[in-house]
């Protein structure tokens, strides 16, 4: 079962797609959670330990991928279950490199990468950030991150067998809502 | 007529030809800087935009989309959602969430289908 799942900030989606890949995991399988975040200061460090933390309980083990994401393919198991939380960060590190340039094609490369993905592993939870309805007129490279992650988006609800859009810790079912309704 | 809305990039032009078996040719995209009355094509495309033109020709917002909706037949209305982040700190912004809100409120009502689109997926609100 392979789950798209977005929606506002602090709406819950982790928590839920946690359970979705916990769920998808069963006895046996390995659990991955894909961590996407470049930590650029020690605030970052902090956040990060913090949610490492929270996730041993559940028994995942991390693995760090801010780009290149189809390198998880040789890095894991591909039978296990597998959380990327998410494609928001994936695009922001493809995107804006480490010395100040905009790499223009990131959104392809990620696409090329992400399709490979999908296709292989056939237990994931894919998290992306809803940051599409509000009433700011952007700069030209903010509407691109916005644009690209909206492609991004639409190529993984396309492949998903299950699209969750979170809404205050509330699931909206777009496609595939009775495998949610099924967890314990 | 028919409202179909949702956040900005989510397919609901594609949507809208692919259902309705329309092409360009069928669509009237609304500009920031055109405050008449949208063309009489089957899709007005955008209509946020043209609420945002009202405003910035000092025109009454909700007295141009009322004669919209009586000179308009059987038109599909595409808006992008503006509805849900931080209140903006420009005011002409902040006038635009707030009477692209009414508009919409407006459509809806004369509306006979409502849909929302996510991540290229329908949902049927009315």
């Amino acid at each position: 079962m392979r789950v798209f799942i977005s929606g506002g900030c602090k709406n819950g989606k982790s928590y839920h797609a946690q359970r979705l890949a916990k769920h998808s995991a069963g006895s046996g399988r390995p659990l991955y959670y894909i961590a996407t975040m470049k930590p650029v200061d020690s605030e970052d460090d902090e956040r990060i330990a913090r949610h490492r933390a929270d996730r041993r309980g559940w028994g995942f083990v991390t693995i760090e991928q801010p780009q290149n994401i189809e390198e998880i393919l040789k890095k894991c198991d591909t039978v296990g279950s597998f959380l990327l939380d998410s494609l928001t960060a994936l695009l922001s590190n493809e995107m804006f490199t480490a010395g100040g340039e905009i790499s223009e094609n990131a959104a392809e490369k990620i696409s090329g990468g992400l399709r490979q993905v999908i296709e292989q592993i056939p237990r994931i939870v894919i998290v992306s950030d809803y940051i599409y309805s509000d009433a700011i007129k952007y700069d030209p490279l903010t509407e691109a991150y916005r644009k690209s992650l909206a492609g991004l988006d639409r190529l993984a609800a396309g492949r998903c067998e299950v699209v969750l859009e979170a809404a205050y810790t509330q699931i909206i079912a777009h496609k595939g809502g009775g495998v949610f309704d099924a967890l314990p | 007529m028919i409202l179909i809305f949702g956040g900005v990039y989510q397919g609901k032009l594609g949507y809208a030809l692919e259902r309705f078996g329309l092409t360009q040719s069928d669509v009237y995209y609304c500009s920031e800087d055109e405050a008449g009355i949208p063309k009489d094509k089957r899709i007005v495309c955008g209509f946020d935009r043209w609420i945002l033109a009202l405003i910035r020709a000092d025109r009454d917002v909700l007295s141009a989309v009322d004669a919209f909706i009586k000179q308009s037949g059987d038109v599909i209305v595409i808006c992008d959602d503006v509805s849900c982040g931080v209140v903006p700190v420009d005011p002409q912004l902040r006038q635009w969430r707030e009477e692209t809100g009414r508009a919409m409120a407006l459509v809806s009502r004369e509306s006979n289908e409502v849909i929302r689109l996510f991540c290229s997926i329908p949902t049927r609100v009315k």
